[in-house]
């Protein structure tokens, strides 16, 4: 029986081929979030500082091999390059470079993809150019999803446990708190969240270093995030509060507490979990705003907000849009496919 | 009360935290500690916070906010003149999604055609989904294209398309909210008895169905005005407009806690009466919830 329905449910995901392109894109970034090091063929620090806003590299084919020229400025201040088409190098897969932690644990130097070179010295390839400091803009830009998902993640799990406290002791003690916590919480829905955002911010020093400012921002999230939740929280708890096995258990004398997390919780977890989901987003949309105005995630650590500061120089702007606004087309991406996902949920419910 | 809380709360973090504007003086060889103490007891930095915040409420009160320690004029005025471009940037957003949405929510109740419910439920899934930073930046970069001049803030064209970028998220409520409340509304059986009258699906629509469906559309707007001053920040940023957005940030880079006070309380203030503009005008428009009494 078990199986049936499992296997139903199964079927009817598999039809919603929305929901399957939102949970692929997900899936994409949860991959360039924890092999970031494979996928990015440099160190997101490495400064090349002879190649300082290069566009992307052009790769020719020869054959079926795909082979790219080193490179030269030509103009420093238009930053024009040209290409030396005398010697060309290949590009292939796994390939040895800087040294780094797979998975946390392991030290290895296998790269996806890179240039092999028989000399030792080989031009980089830079998908998407570099940036004012020569580092490569793909590296960052893999490393940026690193930093921004886990800020995220965290933040959306911070705000989560704040709210569901809040909410599940609301939804739960008697009408004096709650109406004081659902006050509360409704002046925090009404309220421009960004501002506010930024208002705490100012509390603290502008420049932190990345640990620092990565918990000044979940701190701030679960400030002003847990709201949502909390109200979410309040209204799942008042509807299972008169239902006959938590009448049961509170006849049985279970404590309250234990009531509330073995006998309510539980059953509430599911549209909880939609909606924590829901929330990612706009935690990561946070992040980007923050560290875009300069207070987020600072440099050198790449972030998705911090490198579309690059944004500001408008003839590289100009000059190569798509390089510049890949960390704009990611978040974008990534609102899409948490959207999709949410809606199909929402419409099996 | 709410904006009581709010004020309280924002004035107690940025006093813990400890630092001011001042604090970065410190690192300035050529000021001594005693000129900082002296500085800080002429702003009143030195008193307690409690002492601090009732002053500044007092002030408050009497609409004097303080004077900016950064731009050094007095905060009113400042978060006042700066209102009046986010005003209207926010106004021309509200009328774009608007005339974008009543329409289209128009259109597809009138004729139920699959392909144009499918074409709002897309439009409602982009809207909602894209970022206003993602647009913003786009907006940027097509202006910067076509060499409209991005740091001319006066040109009509790039006002407009700010408004278009502050306004993504509110098409996609409006639209959701009015063409989904359209459709529960052509189901009631009034609409019925307008039809049984003889009346064309458009006058039905137009006479019978728009007004009991504007309401939750007008509670949804009053509740994006937060929504909209914060993305004010974001689009002001990135298009160089000077606004109340680009003032926080400066504010906050300044750590120029006045001024940043200022912003809250004046904005809490500003979604808090759009709220009650919004249930004003509810009432205006349906009999029974005036007659409710409230």
């Amino acid at each position: 029986m078990n199986e049936q329905l499992s296997r139903d449910g199964f079927t009817k995901r598999r039809a919603d081929r929305v929901a399957v392109f939102g949970w692929l894109v997900i899936g994409l970034f949860a991959l360039a979030a924890v092999f970031a090091g494979f996928l990015a063929p440099y160190d997101y620090s490495a400064q090349s500082r002879f190649e300082p806003s290069a566009p992307a590299t052009a790769i020719h084919f020869s054959g079926l091999t795909p082979i790219i020229h080193s490179r030269r400025v030509e103009d420093p201040l238009r930053r024009t390059y040209t290409e030396d088409t005398s010697v060309a190098f290949p590009v292939g897969f796994f390939v040895r470079g800087y040294s780094y932690k797979l998975l946390g644990i392991g030290e290895t130097d296998v790269h996806l993809f890179g240039v092999k070179s028989t000399s030792g010295v080989a031009p980089k390839i830079n998908l998407l150019g570099t940036d004012q400091l020569g580092r490569d803009r793909f590296s960052r830009l893999l490393y940026a999803v690193r930093f921004s998902l886990i800020v995220a993640l965290i933040g959306v799990l911070v705000a989560c446990l704040v709210g569901i406290s809040i909410g599940g002791v609301s939804g739960y003690a008697g009408r004096f708190i709650d109406t004081f916590l659902m006050g509360v919480t409704d002046a925090m829905l009404a309220l421009p969240t960004l501002i506010l955002i930024l208002g705490v911010r100012a509390a603290f020093p502008l420049e932190l270093p990345m640990t620092r400012a990565a918990l000044l921002l979940l701190l701030i999230f679960a400030l002003t995030g847990w709201a949502e939740m909390a109200r979410l929280t309040r209204g799942l708890v008042l509807s299972l509060r008169k239902r006959e096995f938590v009448v049961a258990a509170v006849a049985l004398g279970v404590s309250q507490r234990r009531v509330l997390f073995r006998h309510i919780l539980p059953n509430i977890l599911p549209p909880l979990r939609t909606r924590a989901f829901l929330m990612l987003p706009t935690f990561l949309l946070a992040e980007v705003a923050l560290s875009y105005l300069g207070v987020g995630l600072q440099e050198p650590e790449p972030s998705l907000g911090n490198m579309l500061t690059a944004a500001g120089d408008l003839d590289q702007l100009r000059s190569q849009p798509f390089s510049i606004l890949a960390p704009a087309l990611v978040v974008l991406l990534f609102t899409l496919g948490v959207r999709l996902i949410g809606r199909s949920d929402s419409r099996k419910q | 009360m709410m904006i009581l809380i709010v004020s309280a709360v924002t004035f107690a973090l940025l006093g813990f935290a400890g630092g001011d504007a001042l604090t970065q003086l410190q690192d300035n060889p050529q000021i001594s500690a005693v000129t900082i103490e002296r500085l800080r007891s002429v702003y009143g930095l030195d008193q307690p916070l409690p002492i601090r915040y009732f002053r500044w409420l007092s002030g408050a009160v009497k609409g004097d906010l303080g004077e900016s320690t950064y731009f050094r004029v007095p905060v009113s005025g400042l978060v006042w003149a700066r209102s009046i471009s986010t005003f209207l940037l926010g106004t021309a957003a509200f009328a774009i999604a608007l005339a974008l949405a009543v329409p289209i929510s128009l259109i597809g109740v009138r004729y139920k055609s699959t392909t144009i419910a499918a074409f709002i439920d897309m439009l409602i899934l982009l809207t909602a989904s894209t970022p206003r930073i993602v647009l913003a930046l786009v907006t940027l970069a097509i202006s910067v294209r076509l060499t409209v001049s991005a740091m001319n803030s006066s040109s009509i064209i790039l006002f407009w398309l700010a408004a278009l970028a502050l306004s993504a998220p509110l098409i996609s409520a409006f639209l959701a909210q009015f063409y989904g409340e359209l459709q529960r509304t052509m189901r009631e059986d009034f609409i019925k008895l307008a039809r049984a009258k003889g009346l064309s699906e458009s006058a039905v629509i137009l006479r019978h169905a728009v007004r009991p469906a504007l309401n939750p559309v007008l509670t949804i707007a009053g509740l994006s005005l937060g929504g909209v001053l914060g993305g004010s920040v974001i689009v002001e940023s990135v298009l160089g407009r000077q606004g109340l957005g680009t003032l926080m940030v400066s504010a906050v880079r300044a750590r120029d806690l006045p001024l940043v006070m200022g912003i809250v309380l004046f904005t809490s203030t500003a979604v808090w009466l759009g709220n009650a503009i919004g249930e004003l005008l509810q009432a205006v428009n349906d009999k029974r919830i005036r007659d409710l009494g409230l």
